[in-house]
């Protein structure tokens, strides 16, 4: 295939829109909110190697590489499928690490010729077992495990599949319905695969396919060829459950290769906040590309430059049958593993450590109307940057959107009495960290309730960088009264309250530097109080 | 009986835009006699339209005007350029940061330096009021009118001259906001009030305050503009009323818009889009794709049975130019258009894989394109497309400015060596395949969100530069026809005339389907209706009344048409129907057993719109042939290049006007429709 100038970054952005196509037909179709409001998706195209390819620009961190490593073991089990197959699963060891994440994968025929495939993975409203929580032992308490299987055979839907599946989740009906539209979704991807190599007469995908792992490859080992060859470490101190958790990271580089190693981090937890490996190289990745090259696209060639490890066992490379269904709580904590370690090199695009984890709070209870149960999402204050403040109550590193209180109250008994920014909670610095937020709910019943909130830095506040100070620790309050393991499901007596305070971002820089104008604006709008 | 705009006198259209202010004007038959195209003048943009007005009136001194309908940029430039008042905000106690945490959301993913955008009132000025509704609309905790009465004086200290009122579920008991406002003002008449209920009463209290304070920030400004344009309206033309038009394409009295300025952020674009709906109506077409392209952004909107789509998820004052998000969410009505980074000026570059960009960078009009000898060497797209052939050296504009060819060439030269390509046109014509691209990715991409298919639509091509690449970008999307109304370069000024008097409200109601009190749901429809029709001016008219509706335990839902409701139906089973239909033209399935919900009415008000017909042809061009580079015929043909009058056969061709040029690709059939509008088939 020889290429005319322009035509490769016109195929190039064809395969891209096929992935994008496909993310935005399955968004639309999914009843999922994390899944429409905050992109809790991915979606790519792979060659008949299963390399990928292309991967669409979606909200969440957390699938980067997940998927893509997902695809080498379908094409283990699966490797003559014919038109009409799609493949499911969402067991967390071989996926993204959770069991609600259904990965799907449909292959592109041209003609009689498999030239690649298309799949996805998206967030099930539910899954059985113990709801997003972090109280199971064993994934084998967080719901149903569907290892690489034939969703459709030949056209032929797995009727039992889709029954066992059925019979095994909350709210069947939509879970059910997210499975078609991932379905769907691929099929949309699909054929727009089909129409770039009809259109172009390429034949097959490979040749495009090589051209865009080689660039991309080249390009990211020249970024990391640019900083100095060593070892850097940092580490990460966490509240966990039960006992604190500390990640401890090693990142060598050596000419164009880059490895990040866990070696040194915390056993696996009894609780479920373990983490596998490919959700662990999804947050780590996400952060060297941050800092490497933003602009780069995801494929196959964009990784090979990288080394993702951690002892198995630990709770970066967590052994089944771990409990996994609150990874996010650890993994997400990651990027500032990676920033800090690399700040030492490549000071210009680092940060300090910010809030972590997006907190996800999930309230049960019942009413003189029924049961209910409501889950909402809330964000502390991001880390300061080397020439900006950090993001007030902003979600970081995941992108994910919070609930409006009007909507939240009129699908729920919830009434959310306070949400405001906590003044003095972001780390003074040269530069401030970002303000963290307080969040007061009572529940309109006259029983007792139970909240579980997996929120994180209550005795391990965001720590500043380069002489900057922390940020605020969080806290949880029930009813006026302290706890230290918001984790862990709580019971509210009736009439009573919560308090959520989300911790502050660290700051950068020392204090001292901070222009007495910035200052000065703080105190005038509150933002400080002394 | 409907009312049309201006009762059948002559009229004036008038679209001032960043360099020049357009204006049009109309006989009582409604065929433009003339047009009028003066410099913008920044300072004062009413003496440049008052300037307009007079070259108008020159031609047709017998002219008796008794209407003058207006868009204009004032708004949103203020937002962009924090032009606004000194404007502070009352909450619901607990709720003072509700602007500033917004979604908690960063609008790039991998970008670490990210700056979200200031909120329009700093936290000083944001003020808590003890008080508390519940999501049904009772009262938890009453409002503290003394608490109110104590903070007039601080206001009045600050020196804040405009006040945002935006309380907790407002949109169903609004009577909270109403009492601070009336407070507010009886204690200081002179302080300017908007509450969130008076802009937009819907569910969401970011959206709805950001929506609220924007109008409270821009309402003093967009005030006194007016009520000084109406002053020299009134002394030119004595007769005239002065009318604006809506982001939403309808027209409203300028009293209303004094009321709600935030209603005209897009007014501009709206005409566009409805001058491209009128061209497409006028040869029979009903589903129109509006494209627009001119110097460093290019627009779409999709035109379906004739109504451009309408949005309230619109952005103003991006701090990351074309990225959703960035922006203060102006939560009105307004036409739905994606902007794509890409224009004429857009700068061609290499990226960090070698691979060859096209924008968002633009070299805009100051230095310009590097053919245009004003100091610009960076290759752009126009610079492509007048080394293709397409744009020519001594036509553009209408003759006014020559371009200088061989500045185009060397500055796209300087990729060649980059792209691994021999001479200047290679890398035009990857310019060229780029930006088709871009701009055919970012439709199609709409569409599919949106759940429509871009190949039943026909291309509108307006903007100096979108008759250029029309054709191209109809091929990639697989759509079938292209039209080209005359006049490309007014097109907004000419939409005006055509829009009718109305005006588009709403309220959230939230409750499922099953326990909706059609009674009540009928007397808030004729409160909201006669609510619009007020703001229309008081016209008559008809309504379209449209539900969002979804199922339980989804976070978005859809817009459905509201049917006529026969004798012996149930209004929730003819809602329920509607709403599974419309998932099912969408998605193709309903979700089995999910419970439908109500979340918002909305209502359209709108008078008959006025007959006008499409723009008539500028002056005729002297027929001749240039050489001009078309793929499939492999390099450069000597291609003829005709006026409008003479367009008709088959492609190539090349249809040469003053303010465009439209590209006709070989073996498209071109056709000369009534009033100049051509229509190609590809």
């Amino acid at each position: 295939m020889t290429l005319r100038a322009g035509q490769l970054e016109v195929l190039w952005s064809r395969l891209v829109a096929a992935a994008d196509e496909q993310a935005a037909a399955l968004v639309r179709t999914s009843f999922t909110p994390i899944v429409r409001d905050s992109g809790d998706l991915s979606a790519a195209v792979f060659d008949h190697r299963g390399w990928m390819i292309a991967q669409a620009v979606t909200g969440t961190p957390g699938h980067i590489n997940s998927l893509a490593a997902s695809m080498h073991h379908f094409l283990e089990r699966f490797p003559d499928c014919r038109p009409g197959d799609v493949l499911i699963t969402n067991e967390p060891w071989l996926s993204s690490g959770q069991l609600n994440d259904f990965t799907v994968v449909t292959p592109v025929f041209v003609g009689e010729k498999l030239v690649g495939y298309v799949g996805s993975t998206c967030h099930a409203i539910d899954i059985g077992g113990r709801g997003l929580s972090a109280d199971a032992r064993e994934v084998y308490e967080e719901g149903i495990r569907v290892p690489p299987t034939k969703l459709y055979d030949g056209g032929a839907p797995n009727e039992e599949l889709f029954r066992l599946i059925e019979a095994n989740v909350r709210m069947s009906k939509l879970v059910l319905g997210d499975l078609h539209a991932q379905v769907v979704g691929n099929e949309v991807g699909a054929a727009r695969v089909t129409e770039i190599v009809e259109e172009f007469g390429l034949g097959d995908l490979t040749e495009l396919s090589d051209e865009v792992t080689a660039r991309s490859e080249r390009r990211m080992r020249q970024a990391i060829g640019e900083l100095p060859d060593g070892v850097y470490r940092s580490s990460v101190d966490l509240d966990g459950i039960d006992e604190p958790v500390h990640v401890e990271c090693a990142i060598t580089i050596d000419g164009t290769d880059l490895t990040v190693d866990y070696a040194g981090s915390s056993s696996q937890s009894s609780y479920g906040i373990n983490v596998v490996l490919n959700y662990t190289a999804a947050y780590t990745t996400y952060a060297l590309k941050c800092v490497l090259a933003p602009d780069v696209p995801h494929n196959e060639g964009t990784f090979r430059p990288l080394r993702i490890t951690a002892p198995e066992g630990s709770i970066l490379n967590a052994r089944f049958p771990a409990a996994v269904a609150g990874r996010h709580v650890i993994g997400q904590f990651l990027p500032f593993a990676v920033m800090d370690a690399l700040s030492q090199v490549a000071p210009h695009a680092t940060m300090a450590q910010g809030s972590g984890n997006v907190w996800l709070t999930t309230i049960r209870g019942a009413t003189d109307e029924g049961e209910f149960v409501t889950v909402f999402f809330a964000s502390g204050g991001t880390g300061a940057r080397p020439e900006r403040d950090g993001l007030s109550a902003t979600s970081f590193p995941s992108g994910i959107a919070t609930t409006p209180v009007e909507v939240l109250e009129s699908s729920s008994p919830v009434v959310i009495e306070e949400k405001a920014l906590r003044p003095d909670s972001g780390g003074r610095g040269r530069h401030r960290g970002g303000l963290g937020q307080r969040i007061r709910m009572s529940v309109r019943s006259d029983r007792p309730w139970v909240v579980s909130c997996l929120g994180d830095r209550l005795a391990h506040p965001a720590p500043g960088t380069a002489g900057g100070e922390p940020g605020a620790a969080g806290g949880f309050f029930v009813s006026g009264v302290g706890q230290t393991d918001p984790k862990l499901s709580t019971e509210v007596a009736a009439g009573g309250h919560i308090v959520l305070d989300l911790p502050g971002g660290g700051g950068f820089g020392p204090p001292e530097e901070r222009s007495p104008e910035l200052v000065e604006r703080d105190l005038v709008d509150g933002r400080t109080t002394k | 009986m409907s009312e049309v705009n201006g009762g059948g006198g002559w009229r004036i259209s008038a679209d001032i835009g960043g360099t020049f202010t357009d204006l049009l004007i109309v006989d009582p038959a409604g065929r433009c006699v003339g047009v009028a195209k003066v410099l913008t003048t920044p300072e004062e943009p009413a003496e440049g339209l008052e300037r307009g007005i007079q070259e108008l009136l020159r031609n047709q001194p017998d002219a008796v005007v008794d209407n003058v309908v207006h868009g204009t940029t004032l708004v949103t430039n203020a937002l962009i350029e924090r032009r606004g008042s000194r404007t502070a905000l009352l909450t619901t106690e607990g709720f003072r940061d509700v602007l500033e945490i917004g979604r908690e959301l960063r609008y790039d993913l991998y970008d670490l330096d990210i700056e979200l955008p200031d909120p329009l009132v700093p936290r000083r000025w944001r003020y808590e009021v003890p008080e508390r509704v519940l999501a049904d609309g009772s009262v938890r905790t009453p409002l503290d009118e003394e608490a109110v009465r104590r903070l007039v004086p601080v206001l009045e200290e600050e020196g804040i001259e405009s006040v945002a009122v935006s309380l907790l579920h407002a949109y169903r008991w609004p009577n909270h906001e109403r009492r601070v406002a009336e407070i507010l003002q009886e204690m200081r008449p002179e302080l300017d009030v908007t509450t969130s209920a008076d802009v937009l009463p819907q569910i969401g209290e970011f959206a709805r305050t950001s929506a609220t304070v924007a109008n409270a920030y821009t309402r003093p400004l967009a005030r006194k503009y007016l009520s000084d344009l109406e002053d020299r309206i009134r002394r030119r033309l004595p007769k005239a009323r002065l009318d604006l038009i809506a982001s939403t394409g309808r027209v409203a009295p300028a009293a209303t818009a004094a009321k709600v300025p935030i209603r005209l952020v897009e007014s501009g674009p709206a005409g566009g889009v409805l001058a491209a709906a009128n061209a497409a109506e006028s040869v029979g077409i009903r589903h129109a794709l509006a494209f627009d392209m001119g110097g460093t952004t290019a627009k779409v909107c999709y035109v379906t049975d004739g109504e451009p789509r309408l949005t309230d998820s619109f952005e103003v004052a991006r701090v990351k130019r074309f990225i959703k998000g960035s922006g203060l969410p102006i939560q009105v009505p307004s036409i739905e258009l994606v902007e794509i980074g890409a224009g004429g000026g857009s700068i061609a570059w290499l990226d960090d894989l070698g691979l060859l960009r096209v924008g968002p960078r633009s070299a805009g009009s100051d230095p310009g394109p590097a053919c245009y000898g004003l100091g610009g060497t960076l290759p752009t797209v126009t610079d492509a497309d007048l080394v293709l052939g397409y744009l020519s050296a001594d036509s553009f504009l209408g003759g006014e400015m020559t371009l200088d060819v061989d500045a185009a060439r060397r500055a796209l030269d300087t990729l060649s060596a980059g792209l691994g390509v021999d001479g200047p046109e290679e890398v035009a014509r990857a310019v060229r395949g780029i930006v088709d691209e871009q701009m055919a990715a970012a439709a199609r991409m709409h569409a599919i969100e949106q759940g429509l298919d871009p190949s039943i639509y026909a291309l509108v091509a307006t903007g100096g530069a979108g008759p250029v690449h029309a054709c191209s970008i109809a091929r990639i999307l697989h759509v079938g026809k292209v039209i080209s109304p005359a006049r490309a370069g007014v097109a907004s000024a000419h939409g005006f005339l055509g829009a009718p008097y109305g005006f588009d409200v709403a309220r959230s109601a939230p409750s499922p389907l099953e326990e909706l009190d059609w009674n009540e749901a009928q007397a808030l429809l004729d409160e909201l209706e006669e609510e619009a029709r007020t703001q229309a001016g008081g016209m008559t008219g008809s309504r379209r009344i449209e539900a969002d509706l979804r199922f339980r335990g989804q976070g978005a839902a859809v817009t459905v048409t509201m049917p006529q409701i026969g004798g012996d139906e149930d209004p929730k089973q003819v809602l329920a129907t509607a709403l599974e239909a419309e998932y099912r033209r969408r998605y193709g399935r309903v979700p089995e057993g999910a419970e439908p919900e109500l979340l918002t009415w909305r209502l359209s008000f709108s008078a008959q719109p006025p007959e006008v017909e499409p723009a008539p042809p500028g002056r005729p061009t002297t027929p001749s042939t240039r050489p001009v580079w078309f793929d499939e015929l492999g390099g450069f043909t000597e291609v003829p290049v005709v006026g409008r009058s003479e367009a008709a056969g088959t492609g190539p061709m090349i249809v040469e006007e003053r303010e465009s040029t439209f590209v006709v690709p070989p073996n498209a059939k071109v056709e000369l429709a009534e009033h100049s509008v051509l229509v190609v088939t590809l």
